[in-house]
């Protein structure tokens, strides 16, 4: 080809000859990850590791000095403070009362809305919609269902003749209430979770057991159950983890009361570092909420790792 | 001239070495083809020669260039890729035309190149298609145009055929054929297929494990293979071997180093029991319209296969064979031809 | 014939029960949203009068109201551009950082994904309270950077890198080698080959992302305190009297303004939502 000259003079002239491929390859790498490494860094290594230095020490508010205090905060927090337990014993309440509720109601509804029929798309589109809706948005409204004597619910529950309880003015009521609040404004999400993990089950194993006899429930608790396995334990650690940061639902519905019967640990954090400003004691429970978050995530890596 | 030569080349992943020192020098306008089992790193070494992978050691020329750390759009070199790898957003010209354009050519003489290689390839009436609405053959033509537009010294194809149909494959492989000849530019072409190596090469190179078995024209490989390797690897049925002292009684001379000796089945005649080289029993015989192919058991019990064209011989038919002595091929104890 | 028929009778039966039974349970789901807008339209003092749906007067006069209480439209502005941004940036940042672990040879690429990996398990609140001394020694607080910077680089951002990363692995490779060969540079392949294969990737990337920064609620309350610098969350939960009672007519219509034009882009694109929730969370 004649007039091929100038192309393959321009294709030969290099930009940077002293440069080997390697060289290259591993510059244009860092360069790629460099604005995400960079945030890693700063925003997150960067604290994890200020929060270890300011646990162990005491903030003093008017000298703004902060003074080395060794363990102490942890042990304020353990053994002195009769509130933490009291919060770790909310969050763990919040967690019982959730996990198993969110996930028997997602997977009864990723059951009921895996299939086709008119009316699934409609169903899923409404029990997703809290997911995508913000939680102070969604707990306001709730908060607003649940006033005492004037709220629409105890209206409703007036009108059959039961007198309801002023819901978010006792503990107990209170933290009910946002337990089932937070798990219909969730729900949907292990709903889809459930709902993929289904979908992806080939449909000859519950043929093929149906032809063997095996009723719907058999097919469920030998067949689907079991293959949901690994689904499940995800779901669950994350529903998990999940409740143990949950923040402005409760913040929004309760404000931690009443008695604090509502203060979970992430709501206690938050507390303790900007409103009381004490510093050193909110970094020590953020470490502890670290470490419980840490042992739930590596619990599932182990059993994840167990099965396969 | 060399258009391109590989001197003790090498290539490890992590601590795996996949290339393990390979020689080789092309011609210009050569049509080399690789071949080997799979594995054997013939992708490797052919993204090397790209510039896809980078290379771990050894001198990489083309032309008289050494170009070990030149990107690979710099190399002057065009590949053709086993799934076409079209772009699936871009219409034909485009695609054909991607590479000028990254280069900057100026847009009227873009469309004269892509223009003249679509005449080159009847890819004239597709232009405006988009990939997803052409044949498999189709594809395969306008990934051959891609690599055609930029003019390349050199020619990479991976597999290039073998995502078609056996029919298109017989097609695709002669229009590659006369496309050399038309461009006359160096091609180097990696294929599991024998035919296309045979019918293509002017220098078929034997990789194995990452080494080069052997290097020469098809006629080469197949009437004087190198090693026992590459004298069973090439001809379809594979060569019989057999150790030499099995048959040292009937054979008629033999260099002395020999210790195996090899007959490729379509050389074996058959006679009467007793009277040829070997004699054995049929345990098959598979019709293939051309021929049979008799698998004969020796009675040491190895099996023997031999090309045959005549009437039907039943299963347990016991028969001699024979086989002109210039058609023997005899290897040493390591292996390599011993003449 | 007949046994068919009754058969078919089952089902349709059936096909009802379940039906009503999944209304009944949708009650608490679609509920809220209904009683927050039909009281959003309600007076002061019919608010707590009537458990009717349809309110006796429409009181449009509580949507011009909660404009005049603070300065809403503004904080309404507020989260929609910090929402945007965040999306953008996380989009740019976190296709390069994925696209990187996806396709490129360096040392330490592994160690990288490791240690971003572990990012993943910790929770922002254990981060919180340095990252806020750090943006008030930079000068950031009461700014709206710390709600663009911490969800773009912070566990947010580095889940939207292993999505791309996942989806970048899943690409066919040799059209990315053709680029090569046709002669784009890295970023190029990344930009021209790369990024438009990933449309769906990168459409849950930012429909999560931007829906995050939307409800973002910590952060901003820790880090705004101006009205002014509100975001929706934060602007929400405030309007109260001067004693502190919610203003519930208006903090209620407040809310149906923020609240539904999010649920209306949800109901168009429901399908292509829930999709991109799905595809995040089995990652996670
Ligand atoms: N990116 C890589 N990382 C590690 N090992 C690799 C990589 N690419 C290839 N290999 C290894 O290198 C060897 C050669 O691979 P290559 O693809 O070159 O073989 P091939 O001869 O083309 O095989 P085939 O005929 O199956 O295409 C194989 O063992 C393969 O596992
Ligand atoms: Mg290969």
């Amino acid at each position: 080809m004649a007039g091929a000259l100038p192309i393959r003079d321009t294709a030969r002239r290099e930009d940077a000859p002293w440069l080997t491929l390697k060289m290259r390859e591993a510059m244009e790498s860092w360069l790629f990850i460099s604005p995400t490494l960079a945030g890693f860094l700063i925003f997150f290594v960067g604290p994890l590791i200020a929060v270890v230095w300011y646990s162990l020490t005491e903030w003093n508010l008017l000298t703004q000095q902060a003074t080395f205090v060794g363990l102490d905060n942890y042990s304020d927090a353990l053994f002195r403070n009769p509130d933490f337990w009291h919060v770790i014993r909310n969050s763990v309440i919040f967690a019982i009362g959730l996990v198993p509720l969110n996930m028997a109601l997602a997977l009864s509804l990723a059951l009921a809305l895996s299939g086709r029929f008119a009316g699934v798309v409609i169903f899923r589109t409404v029990f997703f919609a809290p997911v995508v809706t913000s939680a102070v948005a969604w707990a306001i409204v709730w908060k607003f269902l649940l006033q005492g004597e004037a709220g629409f619910i105890n209206q409703m529950l007036a009108s059959i003749g039961i007198d309801g309880p002023n819901w978010l003015r006792e503990p107990n009521w209170a933290m009910a209430a946002v337990i089932v609040t937070r798990v219909i404004k969730m729900v949907g999400l292990n709903m889809i979770l459930y709902i993929a993990a289904l979908q992806a089950i080939p449909r000859d194993y519950a043929a093929a057991a149906r032809l063997e006899g095996a009723s719907g429930w058999q097919i469920f608790r030998w067949i689907i159950w079991p293959l949901l396995g690994p689904t499940t334990l995800v779901i669950m650690v994350i529903t998990t983890i999940g409740s143990f940061k949950v923040f402005d639902h409760i913040y929004q519905m309760t404000g931690g009361g009443p008695e604090n019967g509502t203060l979970v640990l992430a709501f206690y954090i938050y507390q303790q570092g900007f409103q009381f400003f004490d510093v050193g004691y909110a970094s020590a429970l953020a470490m502890i909420m670290f470490v419980v978050v840490m042992m739930l995530t590596i619990f599932q890596l182990v059993l994840r790792r167990r099965d396969t | 001239m060399t258009s391109l030569s590989l001197n003790n080349v090498k290539k490890h992943f992590g601590r795996t070495e996949v290339i393990r020192g390979v020689d080789l020098s092309v011609d210009d306008g050569e049509f080399v083809v690789f071949v080997g089992p799979s594995g054997c790193g013939k992708s490797t070494l052919l993204r090397m020669i790209s510039g896809l992978e980078d290379i771990s050691s050894g001198v990489l020329k083309i032309g008289n260039r050494v170009v070990n750390e030149t990107p690979p759009a710099r190399r002057g070199v065009a590949m053709v890729f086993q799934s076409y790898a079209l772009y699936p957003h871009l219409n034909v010209r485009d695609n054909m035309g991607f590479g000028l354009k990254v280069r900057k050519v100026p847009i009227d003489e873009r469309a004269r190149r892509v223009m003249e290689a679509a005449r080159t390839l009847k890819l004239e009436p597709l232009l405006d298609r988009f990939p997803r609405e052409l044949s498999g053959g189709q594809r395969q033509r306008v990934a051959i145009g891609r690599a055609i537009v930029g003019d390349p010294e050199v020619f990479l194809f991976d597999e290039p055929l073998s995502n078609l149909d056996a029919e298109l494959r017989v097609h695709m492989r002669s229009e590659i054929a006369s496309l050399h000849k038309r461009l006359g530019s160096t091609m180097i072409y990696v294929t599991h297929d024998q035919i296309e190596a045979m019918t293509l090469a002017d220098k078929i190179v034997v990789l194995r494990d990452g080494l080069v078995e052997q290097v020469g024209t098809p006629r080469e490989l197949y009437e004087r293979p190198g090693n026992l390797f590459v004298a069973q690897f090439i001809g379809s049925p594979k060569m019989n071997i057999l150790p030499v002292g099995s048959v040292a009684k009937a054979l008629p001379v033999r260099p002395d180093s020999a210790a195996h000796v090899g007959m490729r089945p379509e050389d074996l005649k058959l006679t009467d029991p007793g009277s040829g080289l070997v004699s054995g029993k049929v345990l098959l015989s598979e019709y293939t319209g051309a021929s049979s192919l008799l698998h004969v058991e020796l009675p040491d019990g190895e099996i023997f296969l031999v090309a045959y064209d005549g009437p039907t011989i039943d299963a347990d038919t016991t028969l001699g064979l024979t086989i002109a002595p210039d058609r023997l091929h005899f290897f040493d104890s390591a292996g390599q031809r011993a003449s | 014939m007949t046994a068919s028929l009754t058969r078919r009778r089952i089902r349709i039966i059936n096909q009802i029960c379940w039906t009503l039974a999944l209304c009944i349970v949708a009650i608490p789901f679609v509920f809220p949203f209904l009683w927050m807008v039909s009281s959003g339209f309600k007076s002061a003092a019919e608010i707590f009068g009537s458990p009717s749906l349809v309110p006796r007067e429409w009181q449009w006069q509580n949507f011009i109201d909660v404009f005049k209480h603070q300065p809403f439209a503004r904080q309404y502005l507020n989260s929609l551009y910090i929402a945007v941004t965040v999306t953008a940036l996380t989009l740019l940042v976190s296709s390069l950082a994925g696209y990187a672990l996806a396709r490129m040879r360096f040392a330490g690429a592994a160690l990288v994904a490791l240690f971003l990996v572990s990012a993943l398990m910790v929770p922002e609140e254990v981060t919180i309270i340095p990252n806020f001394f750090m943006m008030r020694w930079a000068g950031l607080v009461d700014t709206h950077w710390p709600l663009i910077l911490l969800p773009t680089f912070g566990p947010q951002g580095i889940m939207a890198t292993f999505l791309m990363r996942q989806y970048f692995l899943a690409l066919p490779k040799e059209l990315e080698d053709a680029g090569k060969m046709d002669g784009l540079s890295r970023l190029g392949v990344w930009w021209s080959i790369a990024l438009p294969m990933s449309r769906p990737a990168l459409a849950a990337v930012a429909i999560i992302t931007f829906l995050n920064s939307w409800n973002l609620f910590l952060e901003p309350l820790i880090f705004v305190s101006s009205l002014d610098k509100f975001t929706l969350p934060l602007a929400l939960s405030n309007f109260t009297d001067p004693y502190g009672m919610p203003l519930w007519h208006l903090q209620l219509a407040a809310t149906s303004l923020a609240v539904i034009p999010i649920l209306v882009v949800y109901i168009i694109a429901q399908r292509q939502i829930i999709e991109s929730f799905a595809l995040s969370g089995v990652k996670g």
